[in-house]
């Protein structure tokens, strides 16, 4: 549970990471019916531009509440996850993310947490930038 | 015409469809064994939070039993309404839903996905209904030339007709 009386500004929460294989996404695939060749076969993704096959848009954002929810176990609630697409995660990478904590307000019996969220390839590639908004229980 | 010489990709009939249902569907009801699938896939290689999968676990929570994790998609496999047909559309292409003509562009790519969550979350036996729109029409230069910019906004709604959650996803086409 996080401790509301020392939670500040700038605190990073624990990153969040996952390989970036078939085997991950094509779990995705099949819980989210979503199979573009894109995201299966690296012919397919060279020729759309990229090196190779590359992470569906969709996961990301999964992993994005993964990393909130990790930090915040079964007692908050996510109100708001944005994300903005840079560079797709392509097979082979390391899908890394992170977030630090903007502000923090009390609104009723809750504390709102802003955070800001990044998310970079294991080489550095910056992946998908983006915010979100969490809902933590007043102790 | 190419489309590096068309000055806007936003056409008068693409302008007064902008707020107007695009699709609606409604969910088969939610079992947990639907639920165990997405939490194994997205939490994959961690076991997912009992929340998720553990009913003696979750009737202790203030939640009362098993919820689905917020991002959860009820319409991925079939929907019970519109009944399953062979897939012959692209999902991208807005306007032929809505019964015009789509810009004269080559690619498609998501540029930006945003969820605002109500705080009602989805459980097994819940039928959830979604009603789909262009939220908005945008257009700038980018690398690619002129680039159209459309969010879909799709909402989520429950048996009880409250709100689940808002997903706002934006598409770059060029």
């Amino acid at each position: 549970m996080i401790d509301l009386g020392t939670l500040a500004v700038g605190e990073e929460l624990p990153p969040l990471s996952r390989e970036g294989t078939l085997q991950h996404w094509n779990r995705f695939a099949g819980a989210n019916d979503e199979f573009a060749d894109h995201h299966m076969d690296d012919e397919v993704g060279r020729h759309e531009g990229f090196s190779g096959a590359f992470m569906m848009a969709p996961l990301e954002h999964a992993y994005y509440h993964v990393l909130l929810r990790e930090w915040f176990g079964d007692n908050g609630r996510i109100v708001d996850v944005d994300m903005r697409l840079r560079s797709p995660l392509l097979r082979g990478r390391t899908f890394i993310a992170g977030a630090s904590v903007k502000s923090i307000e009390r609104e009723g019996d809750e504390v709102i947490v802003h955070l800001d969220l990044w998310a970079n390839d294991d080489e550095g590639t910056r992946i998908a930038p983006g915010s979100a908004t969490v809902a933590l229980p007043a102790q | 015409m190419t489309v590096a010489e068309i000055e806007t990709l936003i056409s008068d009939e693409m302008r007064a469809v902008v707020g107007k249902v695009m699709t609606t569907m409604t969910s088969y009801p939610i079992s947990a064994s639907d639920i165990r699938r997405w939490a194994s896939a997205v939490y994959y290689p961690e076991v997912p939070p009992k929340l998720y999968w553990d009913e003696d676990y979750a009737s202790k929570t203030p939640f009362g039993g098993i919820v689905a994790p917020e991002e959860f998609n009820p319409f991925a496999i079939m929907t019970k309404d519109p009944r399953p047909t062979k897939r012959v559309m692209r999902r991208t292409d807005f306007e032929l839903i809505l019964g015009i003509q789509p810009p004269p562009t080559r690619a498609i790519l998501q540029s930006e996905v945003r969820v605002h969550y109500s705080g009602v979350r989805m459980c097994p036996g819940d039928i959830i209904r979604s009603i789909e729109r262009i939220g908005e029409y945008s257009e700038r230069e980018g690398k690619m030339g002129l680039q159209l910019y459309t969010t879909v906004s799709n909402e989520y709604i429950n048996q009880r007709d409250e709100q689940v959650k808002v997903l706002q996803t934006m598409f770059v086409r060029y």
